[in-house]
């Protein structure tokens, strides 16, 4: 992997640099040693005497050095003083030119940046679990590795802005995150982050730039053809090319906002359901507040505006909506030429209509409009979008219903579909089927969870659950109510209630517990955190599991193995004793 | 409850019960530690590692292990009695301190089979 730059680039630099100084020391302690062992000297007794190549070495290196042990082992002839003289000189001089060459090297950007790029690709080389690599660290970007970290996954980190890698290294991360400032359109760049890993489940293009996107969309299909890969993209010409690319997932923020928009306004009990699940901190397992049916009014038609209006006109939502420029008119809506102040708010009627968007591209301006709406006092349902996750604040000081931000929205959406894909289908299973459906659902979770945080719990059968297959190999069939029973209590479940069932590309939503489990299914779990990793255990562990099915515990033992099987009344006896 | 649990459970206590009643007693006095119960405790402690023979748990695999050093510190200690032993069997207190030591060895090894048993029975919640 990366054979090519990092380990071959810090070693250039090192030597382009480093190759004066040495030449010069060679030189200086050459001419010295070699000076310093001709000079003509005398020993204690007056006998002339020369020094030795090795005495000379030795004398050099702490004269050199500015050590100055004195004349050893003699003392000096005027001969040597004055060589003396000489080798203090340039032995002082070199050693200053060599010092200051490497402090000019380990300040030098390209030796830096080299460095930070070999130990880089060597704390991904050494990653041993799964890990997505993340283009693009922005405001969506830090949000989906904030989810990655919360859920104890790894992400590798790639960002054009040396910023942005700046305020990655400062992030509290339950996970260690390697982050390298690169352009991540280089398959270098690609290859160093990790995207042939054998860990590397795929690659999250979220960089505001289309081309980029695309690039690496095309790069990562090509290097590792087996890697999700994950596209932000607003612009239809790039979203046809990324279409074409077979296994690469284009996600549009703007629809994406507009869809979670209609969800809150047709079935607003989903929405915060929703919102409970993927964990949002203030999101409560309440009945949400109620709506009137009625006119809805969008402020701002933009390609965000646009898409709102769409996705509120498939459920005959009535819609007026208010921009100075407005470029295609929806023919389905009413539009109204304007700034949305106090004169058209009035106009509007807004007292009397359903609710308020305000969704423009400014969030000087939403925060304008909302002042605005809330002089009229009215009831009417408030949504409000947030365009810069800096505005936090100040959004939460305005009351409103609803606050959406669209790089939570977007990050959001990424990491479901990552950690638990069959969500969105029970999402839209739950949006389309009658609101009782939802409200036994919620009550349910409710009565499980108390105060408590879900933990989403995505399961392949197969690999990850060796208990499965080894006690499938006894001849016992397992169910979904298997799984989570509690052994304490036989009759009662954790609580970890089935969501979905996957199994060959049909996903059944809220699956009967007594659904046979098959290899290959996979089956999503909404649990509380202890529970989750409860029956995380009983799938790894096959005494526990058939304990659970059967109610009785396997003999261990070779002599007990024996012995219930030669003698069936001992079986007996020892089934009769577990009840 | 579970048979194989209650007959292992037994002899892996039963055998820990012995260890101690031979060690009781004065360090040196030979006439304070019975040789039958010496032989008893190895033979109780035999049969609880038989039968942990073919367990594959985690559990299983420690306590095969501690039993077995159960057996060979305890086997040890019987064969230094046989060496060691004047005609009329009994051992000179010397002797008989060394034979105390590797079983007190013994001891601690029947110590952690009781702990692990007793931990994994509570920690099995059924």
């Amino acid at each position: 992997m990366a054979k090519t730059s990092d380990l071959n680039r810090v070693t250039a630099v090192v030597l382009r640099f480093t190759r004066g100084p040495i030449l010069v020391m060679i030189a200086v302690y050459a001419i010295g040693i070699m000076g310093m062992a001709l000079m003509p000297g005398m020993d204690a007794d007056g006998n002339p005497q020369s020094m030795s190549l090795f005495h000379a070495f030795y004398f050099f290196t702490y004269t050199a050095t500015t050590t100055g042990f004195g004349e050893i082992p003699y003392s000096f002839s005027d001969e040597q003083r004055l060589w003396t003289i000489l080798c203090l000189y340039m032995g002082v001089i070199a050693w200053l030119y060599a010092i200051g060459s490497i402090i000019k090297l380990v300040q030098n950007p390209y030796f830096l940046n080299a460095v930070a790029e070999r130990q880089f690709v060597r704390s991904v080389r050494h990653i041993w679990t799964p890990f997505y690599v993340v283009c693009g660290f922005g405001d969506t970007g830090s949000l989906l590795t904030r989810g990655f970290s919360d859920h104890d996954m790894m992400a590798v980190v790639i960002d054009g802005d040396a910023e942005r890698i700046k305020a990655l290294a400062l992030r509290d991360y339950r996970v260690k995150m390697p982050g390298l400032r690169a352009d991540a359109s280089v398959p270098n760049h690609l290859i160093g982050a990790g995207i042939q890993h054998p860990m590397c489940r795929g690659v999250v293009a979220l960089s505001a730039d289309e081309e980029l996107n695309l690039k690496i969309a095309v790069m990562t299909r090509f290097l590792n053809p087996s890697a999700q890969v994950i596209c932000r993209s607003t612009s239809p010409r790039h979203q046809k090319q990324l279409n074409a690319l077979q296994g690469v997932t284009v996600i549009n923020p703007f629809e994406l906002f507009a869809a979670q928009v209609r969800l809150t306004v047709s079935a607003p009990e989903v929405h915060t359901l929703s919102e409970w699940f993927v964990g949002a901190h203030d999101a409560r397992l309440d009945t949400p507040p109620s709506m009137r049916k009625g006119r809805w009014i969008l402020c701002g038609y933009g390609r965000m505006g646009s898409c709102i209006q769409r996705q509120l006109a498939t459920q005959d939502i009535e819609t007026v909506v208010i921009d100075p420029e407005i470029k295609d008119a929806p023919d389905s809506s009413q539009t109204v030429y304007a700034h949305a102040d106090a004169e058209t708010l009035a106009e509007l009627d807004i007292k009397n209509a359903a609710g308020l968007v305000v969704g423009t591209d400014s969030d000087t301006k939403n925060l304008g409009i909302l002042l605005t709406a809330q002089q009229f006092n009215t009831d009417a349902f408030l949504i409000v979008r947030q365009n810069q996750h800096e505005n936090e604040l100040a959004f939460s000081a305005a009351n409103v219903d609803l606050i959406m931000q669209e790089s939570l929205v977007t990050a959001r959406n990424i990491l479901l579909r990552l950690i638990a894909p069959a969500m969105q289908d029970v999402i839209d299973h739950l949006e389309a089927s009658d609101p009782r459906v939802t409200a036994h659902l919620v009550r349910k979770l409710k009565q499980g969870f108390g105060e408590q945080a879900p933990h989403l719990l995505s399961i392949t059968i197969g690999k990850d659950t060796p208990a499965i297959e080894q006690v499938a190999e006894l001849g016992l069939d397992v169910c979904i109510a298997d799984l989570i029973r509690k052994p304490c209590d036989l009759n009662s479940p954790y609580v970890c209630i089935p969501l979905a069932l996957t199994r060959g590309g049909n996903t059944t939503v809220l699956p009967e517990h007594a659904e046979t489990v098959l290899p290959g299914d996979v089956l999503l779990f909404c649990a509380t955190e202890g529970d989750a990793k409860r029956v995380i255990s009983t799938l790894k562990n096959p005494q526990r599991l058939s304990f659970l099915i059967t109610g009785y515990e396997e003999p261990t033992g070779y002599f007990f193995k024996w012995l219930t099987q030669r003698l069936p009344s001992a079986a007996k006896l020892a089934r009769r004793y577990e009840d | 409850m579970n048979l194989e649990r209650v007959v292992f459970g037994l002899f892996i206590v039963l055998a820990l019960a012995l260890n101690v009643v031979f060690i009781i007693g004065d360090i040196e006095n030979p006439a304070h530690h019975s040789v039958w119960v010496l032989t008893t405790s190895i033979f109780v402690s035999l049969i609880a590692t038989g039968l942990k023979l073919g367990d594959r748990t985690q559990v299983g695999a420690i306590l095969l292990a501690t039993s077995l050093v159960a057996d060979m510190l305890l086997i040890t200690s019987r064969v230094i009695w046989i060496v060691v032993a004047d005609e009329s069997g009994i051992p000179s207190p010397n002797d008989m301190v060394s034979i105390i030591s590797w079983t007190g060895g013994a001891l601690v090894a029947n110590l952690i089979s009781v702990t692990v048993l007793v931990s994994d029975a509570l920690m099995s919640r059924h």
